[in-house]
């Protein structure tokens, strides 16, 4: 690879493979820097660029519903997004924070097509003023989200969201997501909280929240990766039941994370949630070990 | 035909404008607003980012990753460079095909490690060529590509190949690949909007100078 800077011409030639990202990285490098120094003009970019996003056309696209709980990982990380970016910027109370909407006098003032120099603002607000800010229709239910809000500032706060903070390990990552989603569900009012602990001589631990409907939405860690086809069943042995009731199964790689949520059943206070290893799925009674249990309950108020 | 394509270029849609003023919302912080956007988008980014990892749970990961990047950088939008919808829909499709690459063994994984992540900066966004084309004329233009052609961008698109590795999975010579992409999407531009533009100039002259460029970083 020679270090010389690319022709005006040359860049020319790879436009079509860099709109598309099918430079190899040193070449795409190369063209990124000779488009930033280039005197003359390069049309050819955005006329190509243009026609990509119609590439999703192309015939074969299966159209596919993503899993309900992934809208749940996604708020839930927003929502954290929201209060770490409340508590880095000021010691802002949490209800104030579903209002950020209002935008604040300095951005008011800054001409609309501007591109507001996200670096510069001071507060977690993002300014970007414009007619429809002040015209758009307010969103309903902040209600909801404040309580959500509120549910992930506490932990911000008792400092469980350190992994965040610590590191962008993709398992961490994922362990967090898993954990949102269980604060998430948590933040609902009448929803139940189960710790689920190891069993004597069993790895695998985690936080649960029951949802009013009863589906419990869990995060778990440490938990052996599966192999074959043996999946984590989870059990819930209803308060005054004796039959443990079979909620869905999962699996679980290297990482040893889980991020779960079971089909709902009637899961009264007192309830019990358990973790088994089974040989494979479908059991309708545990036949593998019991790894990790614990004990709705609903949040001492 | 003039191909600057700024913001009032063209009339755009309702669609978009509703869009827009829920983008504003988003980069207000306003997390129901983020919502919305999801619940509209959600197959489309969802089905690119299977399609292009063809793993579910990475797929999640992707579009968890490209609407959290939207969430925080929504403001970074610039209206006139294409709809919200291609502006969410790039995103995921870049995440994917970082996702997808960073995987693979095969691909220079130090230089793509020293750089920041792509993944984590916003990708080109570039003007879409017309607002409001309707399916039909976008599956015609992309009948208008050779087989051959709409191979080559199928590959790079949805399989996040780069040109060489298509040259390889093809068994085909790097050079011709080149020219398949190049040429694929000019036919595809000229058949969406009737002209090649100033990028017609590639194609006249492609034959001569796509060797030399292609051989200076081969």
């Amino acid at each position: 690879m020679n270090d010389e800077p690319m022709t005006h011409e040359t860049a020319r030639g790879l436009a079509a493979a860099y709109v598309l990202g099918a430079l190899e990285p040193a070449e795409e490098a190369a063209v990124r820097e000779h488009l930033q120094t280039c005197a003359e003009r390069h049309h050819e970019f955005a006329e190509l660029g243009g026609v990509v996003p119609y590439l999703v056309e192309l015939p074969g696209l299966e159209l596919v519903e993503p899993p309900a709980s992934l809208r749940d990982r996604i708020m839930a990380a927003a929502a954290a997004d929201l209060a770490e970016r409340t508590a880095t910027a000021s010691p802002v109370p949490a209800e104030s924070t579903p209002r950020l909407a209002e935008a604040p006098a300095a951005s008011a003032a800054s001409p609309v097509a501007a591109p507001p120099p996200a670096a510069a603002s001071p507060g977690p607000t993002l300014p970007f003023p414009s007619a429809a800010e002040r015209s758009a229709p307010r969103r309903t239910s902040p209600l909801a989200w404040a309580a959500r809000i509120a549910a992930v500032v506490a932990i911000v706060i008792l400092g469980g969201w350190n992994l965040v903070l610590q590191g962008q390990l993709s398992d961490a990552r994922a362990y967090d997501r898993a954990v949102a989603a269980v604060i998430d569900a948590a933040g609902k009012p009448g929803s139940q909280i189960v710790v689920l602990t190891p069993t004597k001589d069993s790895r695998g631990a985690g936080i649960a929240a029951v949802a009013p409907d009863g589906s419990v939405v869990m995060a778990m860690r440490d938990l052996p990766a599966t192999a074959g086809s043996q999946v984590y069943e989870a059990w819930v042995i209803a308060a005054g039941s004796p039959a443990p009731v079979p909620v869905g199964s999962f699996t679980v790689g290297q990482a040893g994370t889980a991020a779960f949520t079971t089909t709902p059943v009637t899961t009264p206070p007192g309830s019990t949630i358990a973790l088994s290893l089974e040989p494979g799925p479908g059991s309708t009674t545990p036949r593998g070990t019991i790894v990790a249990t614990g004990v709705s309950a609903l949040p001492k108020s | 035909m003039n191909n600057e394509f700024g913001p009032r270029g063209r009339v755009a849609s309702a669609a978009d404008d509703a869009d827009r003023a829920v983008l504003v919302l988003v980069a207000a912080g306003q997390l129901d607003a983020l919502q919305e956007l999801y619940d509209k988008y959600r197959v489309m980014a969802y089905s690119i980012a299977l399609r292009i990892t063809a793993d579910a749970s990475l797929a999640e990961d992707v579009v968890q990753d490209a609407f959290l990047g939207a969430w925080r950088n929504a403001s970074r939008y610039v209206e006139g460079k294409g709809s919200v919808k291609t502006w969410l829909l790039s995103i995921v499709h870049h995440r994917a095909v970082d996702a997808v690459r960073r995987r693979r063994p095969t691909v220079e994984l130090p230089e793509r490690e020293d750089v920041p992540p792509a993944a984590m900066t916003l990708p080109d966004i570039w003007p879409e060529v017309a607002g409001n084309l309707d399916r039909e004329e976008i599956a015609a233009a992309l009948t208008s590509l050779s087989d051959v052609q709409r191979e080559a961008l199928e590959l790079a698109y949805f399989g996040g190949l780069t040109q060489q590795e298509i040259a390889i999975q093809t068994g085909t010579p790097l050079g011709t690949v080149k020219s398949r992409v190049r040429l694929g999407l000019l036919a595809m531009r000229r058949a969406l909007v009737g002209t090649d533009g100033n990028a017609a100039g590639d194609a006249a002259g492609g034959d001569r100078s796509g060797d030399p460029g292609g051989g200076a970083l081969a």
